[in-house]
């Protein structure tokens, strides 16, 4: 699928590169693109890069401008905010054709990273590791998607202690990178190329080894409005999950939680975030919903939820282990089709927005942003058992 | 009394009284023939449609038999090819995708579409044989033949409508619009009305007046719902393109990817 003719005017990559790592880049601008290499330089001084970036870009670049980088093409991928399908059909084609032995994958912001990251991130794929992901260092108020559902979810299922299981920044064991080729082929099969694949998910079913680097601060690419990340990102978590449900049902030790005294200080934000917008989301969808959250949620949870839509600003808490249930629901519903999947999710958005002002309110009340992330992934994991039973027995077990 | 019944029975009462035994056994006599008649009209009623009626029954439980027998050696032989590992490998997250098993839903397919067949060839042998029996009132038979598209109509139309409410109804709760319900509500009684028409046109009842009143209920509905659109969000509209022109103005001004710390991102 992925081709990598060369382009005139820069050497042609038909030896293996110099340290056997393939860097592979997302769709990103000129300036982005100036600050990656300028990363990569500092980061591998004196060594023969083989570095794959989107048609556009490759054409775009001075000849000879980085003697040290050995440049392809690949073709454009829209999707610069995530890794996709086609992200990795072309990573582990290119990393064939060249002999890489391990690929770095970098997203349109990696010039940001700290200055060792990609070193680390680099040397640990071309050792022992399959899969080395980035734990990024992000404020309070980013990456809330990545907190409330896909962190916790993955932790609880596939006992992987990995922060941002979505990291566009990874690098990837040709194994590993082979593994994920296989996964995208039935994507790619029915022509869902966009689709994000589960890295991480993939590495744990095959028993690969994943190592997690602080990478420190970092710049997260613009990400499309919530009403499109959810079909686009929690839909194909929810069908992963339920592709891999033998996996996840076995009883598997999870990770210890992480050590609030060990964990980075999180970047702190001057102002407290208005969480109005979001309360009045919640009880606009109360209002209006109610009826197809009720073929969905327990008639416990709605009574939760009745109660929470009555409760002032100020004292708003969506407790943990409600949450972890509502989302374990939804996964049910999805697997089961209750409804129509693309309205489930449209549902499960101003409960999470509920879920947000709730977080926020928490972590304005003083306690450690981080500290709660890692109390809600307890909750996934406690809450677990309940979802297994509903999994087994849909109609039996309904508290 | 005597006198009313001598009238109805054109009676003389002047005549003997021992010619009253004779005249009731008469009368009786042409009653039972009269019944004796009528019975005999239904019962050759009876017969002449009895075997288009048969014709049906067998055309039913024939292709009945048929589908059972289809659907189960369906079954076999695509769980031999393990037809479902299969799709399930390269189905992705269709959100399409039916949520039983593709051999249970081919061999579903496959046992009510044959039900559906023997019901055709059923009605279509059962007006055949109508067609014979001459004293039967025509009008009927269409109405019949009809009913399966005017069910078919029925079905896609009420799934439909239930769909186009619960999007719009979360569409435009996403986008936190006060009137979510009533535009939802706009919406599906739009589609109902259209299918309502629809069936109506299908049976041929009504002629032009349903149309005429479809066009009437259908262009009120949509007029009802722009002006209660176009009056209730006046506001938001203005809103909205005033937040979106400084948007735009703040984006030509500053690359997307550099957001302030404060701002909230959910991914």
């Amino acid at each position: 699928m992925a081709t990598a003719d060369p382009i005139p005017g820069v050497p042609t990559p038909s030896a293996h590169p110099g340290n056997g790592l393939l860097v592979l880049l997302a769709a990103m601008t000129p300036k982005q693109l100036e600050s990656v290499f300028a990363k990569l330089t500092v980061s591998f001084p004196a060594e023969e890069l083989l570095i794959a970036t989107p048609e556009a870009i490759s054409e775009a670049l001075p000849a000879g401008a980085h003697p040290s980088f050995r440049i392809v093409p690949t073709p454009a991928n829209n999707f610069a905010w995530t890794l996709t399908v086609a992200d990795f059909v072309n990573a582990y084609q290119l990393a064939e054709k060249h002999k890489a032995r391990a690929i770095l994958m970098l997203g349109p912001e990696s010039g940001s990273l700290g200055s060792s990251a990609l070193r680390r991130l680099a040397n640990a794929v071309l050792a022992a590791t399959d899969l080395a992901v980035p734990s990024y260092d992000l404020t309070p108020h980013a990456g809330l998607v990545n907190s409330g559902l896909l962190y916790p979810l993955t932790r609880a299922l596939f006992a992987s202690s990995v922060r941002f299981p979505l990291a566009v920044d990874l690098g990837l064991s040709l194994r590993m990178a082979k593994r994920m080729e296989n996964a995208a082929q039935h994507f790619t099969a029915v022509n869902q190329g966009e689709t994000p694949i589960w890295p991480v998910n993939e590495a744990t079913v095959a028993g690969f080894t994943i190592d997690q680097f602080n990478v420190g601060p970092s710049v997260q690419p613009t990400a499309p409005e919530l009403n499109t990340i959810f079909p686009l990102v929690i839909g194909p978590l929810f069908s992963d999950i339920t592709a891999k449900a033998a996996y996840w049902q076995r009883f598997r030790p999870l990770p210890p939680a992480r050590d609030a005294m060990l964990m980075p200080p999180t970047p702190g934000t001057d102002t407290a975030a208005d969480i109005a917008p979001m309360l009045s989301a919640f009880r606009l969808a109360y209002t209006n919903l109610h009826e197809i959250w009720s073929l969905v949620l327990p008639p416990h949870s709605l009574l939760m939820l009745k109660r929470l839509s009555s409760t002032d600003a100020a004292a708003f808490r969506l407790s943990d282990s409600l949450w972890a249930r509502i989302v374990y629901d939804f996964l049910l519903a999805y697997r089961l089709r209750t409804i129509n999947r693309g309205h489930l999710l449209g549902a499960l958005i101003p409960l999470y927005l509920a879920w947000v002002a709730s977080h926020f309110n928490i972590i304005a009340s003083g306690s450690d942003p981080e500290g709660h992330i890692e109390a809600v992934a307890a909750a996934y994991e406690t809450e677990k058992t309940y979802m297994v039973s509903r999994w087994r027995w849909p109609d039996r077990f309904n508290p | 009394m005597q006198c009313v019944l001598a009238t109805m029975l054109q009676f003389d009462p002047n005549q003997s009284s021992p010619s009253w035994p004779a005249d009731n056994a008469t009368i009786w006599r042409n009653m039972a023939e009269a019944l004796h008649q009528s019975l005999d009209r239904v019962l050759l009623l009876l017969i002449a449609i009895l075997p288009g009626i048969l014709a049906f029954l067998v055309a039913l439980a024939v292709f009945t038999l048929i589908g059972m027998a289809l659907s189960a050696l369906l079954r076999r032989i695509l769980a031999a090819a393990k037809l479902d590992e299969r799709i399930a490998r390269g189905r992705g997250s269709s959100e399409w995708a039916p949520s039983t098993s593709p051999t249970a839903l081919i061999a579903r397919v496959s046992f009510w579409g044959s039900i559906l067949l023997g019901l055709i060839i059923g009605v279509s042998a059962f007006d055949a044989s109508y067609a014979t029996a001459t004293t039967l009132p025509s009008s009927l038979m269409p109405y019949l033949t009809r009913v399966v598209g005017v069910a078919v109509l029925l079905i896609a139309g009420t799934l439909i409508a239930r769909f186009l409410e619960r999007s719009v109804l979360i569409g435009a709760v996403n986008e936190q619009l006060q009137y979510a319900r009533f535009l939802s509500l706009g919406i599906k009684w739009l589609v109902l009305v259209l299918t309502a028409a629809m069936v109506l046109e299908h049976l041929q009842i009504g002629g032009n007046i349903v149309g005429l009143a479809f066009g009437i209920l259908f262009g009120g509905i949509v007029l009802t719902l722009a002006l209660a659109v176009g009056l209730g969000s006046r506001d938001l509209v203005s809103r909205s393109l005033e937040s979106h022109a400084e948007h735009s103005s703040e984006s030509s001004a500053a690359p997307p990817a550099t957001c302030p710390d404060d701002s909230i991102r959910h991914f």
